[in-house]
């Protein structure tokens, strides 16, 4: 890609039709992925990654790392290697038709399909499937979820996911009164003008 | 309604939690990995905050404003123990400290969900979410770190065996401790500690480290009388800095 912007530079290069692989890990100290329920009744979506020795841990330090300002209501993480990621596509196909039907398998557990829907963008949970395997997954996400031109489909065994307990739903309930974790509470702009005023 | 009694409650949950709070933002910017830093810098912020609340609630019994308390006492005027006080160490040093006294404080909390003091039920209620990460996040570190290497576990062994006298200090009585008891405000340090212990012990059981005998500790008491280490004062004098030198300072 001929770009000099860094942000053009990093993006994944687009995927090969039927290529289903497990995402990379980071090369560091163990990475897992972070998923924040914003508030309730909308969906998951994915908001990074931290590093940790162990999925009880990386639930943990995620918690502050992505949920310390703003709303939040739940989180979930994963670690990186259980996160199956389906080609990417340049926005001209669905990422869907690039999807292959796999062999039919025996045993059914649940997975949790997200979508990309923008380049760029962080994805979005759709919903759960049974299945096999993440390749049959996503083959059976495609019958579910097909509705619009998607860019890039995660699944990810929902075995594999440290979930929020109903227990820890109160992990949030004071953040919004939070405000003093906001840039913007500082009002830094007001305080200049009046610090700018009286040294006239 | 004995005032004092109350007040002094108050007053000692108040300030361990500001002393602590300050003390364990000393690491912001300095933990030992990113994501802890965040995480002990927020929990650092929320004790702060519980501390406010506390001050706030005195200050409606009309005591000074939250401000007047925090940063103008001296030492001697300070009710926490002096465990909370203690300069940091090493890392596993804070950790240690944070398990034991976070224990105590969410079952101190826990109990007072139900203190006839309306105010402090109430609060205990709201705070119960900050109190049950501060606790998750002290005891996965404790089983993650107290079972991993040789080194991880001498470091926390080592921690645990200076830090205890002074963790039992937390429990130092109270002049009306009868009175609190009697008025359904709290159930007492005595009750306190044995929850404390057993909660304490079923953590380390889970790991290689292993707790001295209770009976022959001489916990380091003194600090709900006033009565406070070398290291207490000179943190009060950098934490009050800038509001000695602008009382109306904003930031």
């Amino acid at each position: 890609m001929n770009s000099l912007d860094p942000r053009v530079i990093r993006l994944p290069k687009t995927g090969e039709p039927g290529i289903i692989q497990p995402k990379v890990p980071l090369d560091q100290f163990g990475s897992f992925e972070v998923f924040v329920q914003p508030k309730e009744g909308k969906s998951f979506q994915h908001e990074g990654v931290v590093h940790s020795p162990n999925l009880e841990l990386a639930y943990i330090l995620a918690k502050e790392t992505f949920t310390r300002r703003f709303t939040c209501v739940s989180l979930y993480v994963v670690e990186t290697r259980n996160v199956f990621a389906s080609p990417l596509t340049d926005g001209n196909n669905n990422v869907y038709d690039l999807i292959v039907d796999p062999p039919p398998s025996n045993k059914k557990e649940p997975y949790e399909i997200y979508h990309l829907p923008k380049r760029g963008k962080q994805h979005i949970h759709v919903g759960q499937v049974e299945a096999g395997s993440p390749e049959e997954a996503m083959s059976f996400a495609r019958k579910k979820f097909n509705t619009k031109i998607i860019y890039n489909v995660w699944a990810v065994k929902s075995a594999d996911i440290r979930f929020t307990s109903i227990e820890e739903n109160d992990f949030w309930i004071t953040l919004p009164e939070k405000h003093f974790r906001d840039a913007a509470d500082y009002k830094g702009g007001d305080k200049l003008k009046l610090f700018l005023e009286k040294q006239k | 309604m004995n005032d004092l009694a109350l007040k002094e409650l108050l007053y000692k949950m108040a300030d361990d939690l500001l002393i602590l709070g300050h003390r364990n933002s000393e690491w912001t910017g300095m933990g030992p990995l990113l994501e802890e830093d965040i995480a002990f810098s927020s929990m650092a912020q929320d004790k702060v905050g519980q501390s406010l609340a506390l001050y706030t609630m005195l200050h409606q019994l009309g005591e000074q404003t939250p401000d007047t308390v925090a940063f103008t006492r001296n030492a001697n005027q300070f009710h926490n123990c002096v465990l909370v006080e203690l300069p940091n160490q090493e890392y596993d040093f804070s950790l240690v400290r944070h398990f034991l006294f976070d224990t105590a404080d969410s079952l101190r909390w826990n109990i007072l969900t139900k203190s006839s003091y309306e105010p402090l039920a109430q609060l205990a209620g709201k705070i119960k979410g900050e109190l049950r990460y501060h606790t998750l996040h002290a005891n996965t570190w404790v089983k993650q770190l107290g079972s991993a290497t040789e080194e991880s576990i001498s470091r926390l062994q080592k921690s645990i065996n200076i830090v205890m006298p002074y963790a039992l200090g937390i429990f130092e009585e109270s002049p009306y401790e009868t009175h609190i008891i009697d008025k359904g405000i709290f159930e007492g340090e005595k009750v306190l500690m044995e929850k404390w212990q057993a909660k304490v012990t079923e953590v380390i059981s889970q790991t290689q480290l292993h707790l001295p005998d209770w009976k022959i500790l001489t916990p380091v008491l003194g600090g709900r009388k006033g009565k406070h280490s070398e290291h207490l004062q000179p943190m009060l004098e950098e934490m009050s800095e800038v509001f000695r030198i602008d009382p109306t300072a904003e930031w």
